[in-house]
């Protein structure tokens, strides 16, 4: 991995890092030195402790909401429970109902749940979101330059939701997304979405940014992958 | 640099972040200073703590939402 690829990587992981903590990224400066692996790993570690140190709570709460109409439900989520615990309690939801509620919340709401959550606990409600909704979601995230949330929930989307997300990104966005992929092994499927005319727009982005190196290294990368669809 | 403010000094560095992970964490940080590792673990405990107070604030202020027919059993359920 080239020295710049592997700070593009260090700098995404301390932004999700600092985001778990409610800090600016800037104030853990000192784990730069830290490899992008070591990183992910406490991340994933911090999120467990998180998670874990509130789940009986998190999970009362999930369980009265199934008490109430789906329109308190999603009513509560804005006004009172904020993006950080509704993030939380998304995957303790049944995932259609988890759907019902996400469909009556603004997008921009549901941008900011984005942000905080993660979407290997709610993966299956995700997969159940309409496309056209995914899409919508992808333009206020792109709108935010939130490259990095976009970059978890890649390995999480069906291919219908991939697609229509790829539909609303300009080759700019789309480098960014590819160089902060969480899932990396996900790359070649996306690619093979994306098609050769649009990879050829991507790598001009990369060359017009100076990022041509870190860009075709990741193709590289993704060369090793087989492409297969997302199973499930 | 150090970042490190934690209120308690006495206890093995590591060890405080141990806790707070509640497991060992990744080798390469063995090779941060005390202070870096005291500002880490207060960082995870102080994220702790906020996530527990916007528990409470939730629990308390969710009510005046809920359908008064529904108060009691819902209040059940939180208990």
């Amino acid at each position: 991995m080239s020295v710049g690829y592997q700070s593009i990587e260090v700098r995404a992981e301390l932004l999700k890092l600092a985001r778990l903590l409610g800090r600016a990224p800037d104030e853990l400066a000192y784990l730069e030195a830290v490899g992008p692996a070591e990183l992910r790993a406490l991340r994933e570690q911090v999120t467990e402790a998180l998670f874990d140190s509130h789940l009986g709570a998190l999970n009362r709460l999930a369980s009265a909401s199934r008490l109430l109409p789906v329109a308190v439900v999603a009513q509560m989520g804005e006004k009172v429970f904020g993006a950080l615990l509704s993030a939380r309690i998304t995957g303790l939801l049944d995932p259609d109902r988890a759907v019902e509620v996400a469909a009556r919340l603004p997008d921009g709401f549901l941008a900011d749940v984005a942000v905080e959550l993660d979407p290997r606990r709610a993966s299956a409600m995700i997969a159940r979101i309409p496309a056209d909704r995914i899409a919508a979601v992808t333009r206020e995230l792109l709108a935010r330059g939130e490259f990095v949330t976009m970059g978890r929930f890649v390995g999480h989307l069906p291919d219908a939701s991939l697609q229509a997300a790829v539909e609303v990104s300009g080759p700019d966005d789309l480098l960014q997304v590819a160089l902060v992929l969480e899932n990396k092994d996900r790359l070649g499927h996306l690619l093979g979405l994306l098609g050769p005319e649009r990879t050829d727009q991507i790598l001009e982005a990369a060359d017009r940014a100076g990022l041509g190196l870190e860009a075709r290294e990741l193709l590289e990368q993704a060369g090793r992958d087989d492409g297969s669809p997302r199973p499930g | 640099m150090g970042q490190g403010e934690s209120p308690r000094v006495s206890q093995d560095p590591l060890q405080e972040l141990r806790d707070q992970l509640r497991g060992d964490p990744p080798d390469a940080l063995r090779t941060l200073s005390e202070a870096d590792l005291r500002h880490l673990t207060e960082a995870i405990r102080t994220a702790r703590v906020r996530q527990a107070a916007a528990l409470e604030h939730a629990a308390e202020q969710g009510f005046s939402y809920v359908p008064r027919l529904l108060r009691g059993p819902i209040r059940r359920i939180l208990r």
